[in-house]
């Protein structure tokens, strides 16, 4: 039954505003206007060739969540993946999970918070860690299956990783247009696998800062800037291929189709940040602050001009952190990143405020992508204003079809 | 002490009206079988029943116009059958508590009708309820049994003004009431009169436990307790009176083991029960004991329903007991509550959640035993 329906209102009326984009949609996304813009409530469809929640175009809430297995039992954790794709494949369509939810005897099956809500985009996109790989005595008979692409994250400079917000051995990120439809997911997928798996980190994120389809509007992040121009979008097909999707050809075989994740929550000092100059400022990203032009640029969308030199100094400067993440600078690296803003109060220590980007990348292989780019932005003017304090690096299976569950090409 | 109002482990004589919405619906009642009509016009004007169960055979004598029922309760659906073509009928059950609710049948012209349903459930137990009921209520006599005589021990010691001996004694003086402590809750203002901790009862009625607890650990001394003392043991033996008679059914025997459990995240996990003496493991082991006597009065009962489950709960409650045991200094005796990590208390707090889970599982399966 739909969320809506649940609330016992004529339903149809309300039902009519949501809009199933066709299986299509994600590889061609619909004309211009048609369902790509927000608020529309679309369901986005679960199954897929790759999952969801990558390419499709970004919403503007996540839940992250990171968890550790609590069992050694192989087959409790495979009832668990099974368990929440089923769940998964429900709620991405707006409906109630489970069969049990007017037993006056029984705690319902569907926690009930999202009733009323649509769809809402929800995507949910599931990933490996290597500690489940790793794990003594290799319980889930999964070590000799592990990725290399799942090797331990170099310390890069400034780093201060927290290991208790860090990794883990599975992760779901819930993506979604309403907050309490994405916490809604994670809460009850977390209580599906309560004894199998317990929450070991989780991160809300809001306004999302790249965009991932031609049509979205270039977002801000808390620095004020335009981020994320360069993204590869979804009508880059040949770009996903080269550079997000693990492809026929790539080791292991079970993630053909998959995509591996590295978060990073990167705090920003806000206080300090807001105290230097536009000047300031704008030499240390490289971009104009109000249109987002690269420096020696006028919009937002021209080239962005590394060689250009003003006095004999380069326009944009040796440090700025798009001349340092450029993939021209990285032998053509390019990441697919839906990172997102937060704030989670305020630092305890020094009052200050406890925010920044949760940045996500979706790649083809890390020790391609993220890892090189971000050796490269160790001399970054930004990192004066930034602290990385949490990482993850996920392995993310592809897409299921109409029957199956997320995972099982690694365990079948 | 239960600091929020839970559903009530049992209290069918108390005419509170919370603990009545939490047992209607869990009386034994055979189901009740109704027919019902739809045809072009909607739904039946009225219909009459009785509380309780009641599987529902919906069937259609019109041509198709209408083809839905659904059973309301203000906007919500409860119940309902889609697609129920002419000469087909549909089915679905429903435990309904007395009240007033509506019928839905979109596309007739009667498309509203009016359910209502009176009386109470019937109450009368299966011959296995009535096992698993005995066998509880043989344990709530012998806790408070218990209770009443080491509460004595444990408040003589106190007004001999042997200070070392009254905090021996405290903790093992509580282990029966921390089993049973769901039915304590049912009484009242009992819970509150043995089991307030400072700030839950205004300052000048706080008394029980955890005052004589503050006096003899942060005060260092037995003076002035001598009323203190005399009103607990009136208070454990007016219980121990109470319990005799007091009415349980199967389901919510289940529901208190599950009430147990939410008392060990609530308040033992985090530290909060026993902030002076620290004896807080020990109320843990003693909550998840009477979890455990409770699910073993009901196991016969879920044993039919759902064998799995009761594997895994097997399972789960082991594991809960694994997870304390590194932390035993003696037969009842445990660290205090400070000795633990940050990672002692994640790990137990999650065994709990674990063994919780299923364990709120088991109400439905035995619902009307």
């Amino acid at each position: 039954m739909s969320r809506r329906a649940f609330l016992g209102t004529a339903g149809a009326g309300a039902l009519a505003t949501t809009v199933a984009l066709g299986t299509d949609a994600l590889v061609h996304p619909p004309a211009a206007g048609a369902a790509v813009s927000r608020r529309l409530d679309v369901a986005v469809p679960f199954e897929g060739a790759h999952q969801a929640g990558i390419v499709t175009p970004v919403q503007d809430r996540l839940l992250f969540a990171s968890f550790d297995v609590i069992t050694d039992d192989r087959d409790d954790l495979v009832q668990v993946l099974d368990d929440w794709t089923r769940a998964s494949r429900r709620m991405v369509k707006g409906e109630m999970i489970g069969t049990d939810n007017d037993n006056q005897d029984a705690p319902p099956d569907d926690t009930g918070e999202a009733v009323g809500l649509g769809p809402e985009a929800l995507t949910l996109t599931f990933g490996f860690g290597a500690s489940l790989f790793d794990r003594a005595g290799d319980p889930f008979r999964i070590a000799s299956r592990k990725p290399a692409a799942l090797a331990p994250m170099p310390v890069f400079a400034r780093d201060e990783i927290r290991p208790e917000i860090s990794e883990g051995d599975l992760a779901i990120q819930a993506c979604a247009d309403d907050p309490t439809v994405a916490f809604h997911a994670i809460r009850d997928l977390a209580r599906i696998g309560r004894g199998v798996v317990a929450l070991r980190w989780s991160q809300q994120g809001f306004g999302r800062t790249s965009v991932t389809d031609d049509k979205q509007v270039t977002p801000r992040n808390l620095m004020g800037f335009k981020d994320g121009t360069n993204n590869i979008v979804v009508e880059d097909a040949g770009a996903l291929d080269d550079h997000v999707w693990v492809g026929p050809k790539d080791d292991p075989a079970w993630m053909t189709n998959g995509s591996y994740l590295v978060t990073r929550r990167i705090r920003m000092m806000l206080e300090i940040w807001d105290r230097s100059t536009l000047g300031d400022q704008e030499l240390t990203i490289g971009r104009n602050k109000q249109e987002g032009a690269p420096l020696g640029g006028a919009k937002e969308h021209d080239t962005v001009n590394l060689t250009a030199k003003h006095d004999g100094e380069p326009v944009i400067p040796v440090d700025a952190h798009i001349r340092l993440a450029a993939p021209s600078e990285n032998k053509g690296v390019r990441m697919l990143r839906r990172g997102f803003s937060f704030t989670d109060g305020i630092d305890p220590v020094t009052n200050q405020l406890d925010a920044g980007l949760f940045f996500i990348a979706y790649q083809r292989d890390p020790s391609t992508g993220f890892i090189p780019v971000q050796q490269h932005l160790a001399t970054d003017a930004l990192n004066e204003y930034i602290r990385h304090d949490s990482t993850g690096t996920f392995a993310c299976p592809p897409g299921v079809g109409a029957s199956g569950f997320v995972g099982e090409t690694l365990f079948h | 002490m239960f600091r929020t109002t839970g559903r009530a482990l049992l209290g069918a004589a108390l005419s509170s009206a919370l603990l009545a919405v939490g047992l209607a619906g869990t009386a034994s009642a055979k189901t009740a079988e109704v027919k019902v009509e739809i045809n072009d016009d909607g739904c039946p004007a009225k219909i009459t029943l009785k509380a309780g169960p009641h599987h529902f055979k919906v069937t259609n004598s019109g041509s198709g116009d209408v083809s839905e029922f659904e059973i309301l309760s203000g906007d919500r659906i409860l119940g309902e059958v889609e697609n129920v073509a002419p000469g087909l009928n549909k089915e679905f059950s429903l435990t309904l508590k007395a009240g007033n609710y509506t019928t839905y049948c979109p596309g007739g012209s009667r498309d509203k009708g009016k359910l209502v349903v009176k009386g109470t459930a019937s109450t009368k137990l299966s011959s296995e309820g009535q096992a698993a009921v005995d066998q509880y209520r043989q344990y709530l006599e012998a806790q408070t049994a218990e209770l009443v005589t080491a509460t004595k021990a444990f408040t003589d010691a106190v007004d001999a003004g042997n200070l070392d001996q009254a905090k021996e004694l405290y903790a093992p003086s509580r282990i029966a009431y921390e089993r049973i402590e769901p039915v304590a809750e049912v009484f009242g203002d009992l819970d509150p009169k043995i089991d307030a901790r400072e700030g839950d009862v205004p300052k000048k009625e706080w008394g029980g436990y955890h005052y004589i607890e503050q006096k003899l650990w942060v005060d260092g001394t037995t003076e002035g307790l001598s009323d203190y003392s005399k009103d607990l043991n009136e208070n454990v033996a007016t219980l121990q009176n109470l319990v005799k008679d007091v009415e349980l059914q199967p389901a919510s025997i289940a529901n208190g083991a599950v009430e147990l459990l939410n008392e060990v995240s609530k308040s033992k996990i985090t530290g909060e029960e026993e902030r002076y003496s620290r004896t807080d493991l020990v109320d843990f082991e003693a909550n998840v004991q009477g979890a455990e006597a409770a699910y073993n009065a009901v196991k016969p009962i879920l044993q039919q329903k759902s064998p799995q489950l009761v594997t895994e709960l097997d399972a789960k409650f082991a594991a809960v007991y694994a997870g304390l045991q590194p932390y035993e200094t003696g037969d009842t005796t445990y660290v205090a509550y400070t000795d633990l990590t940050k990672a002692d208390t994640k790990a137990l707090s999650q065994a709990i959640d674990s063994l919780a889970e299923p364990l709120s599982k088991v109400s439905k399966q035995i619902v009307g035993s």
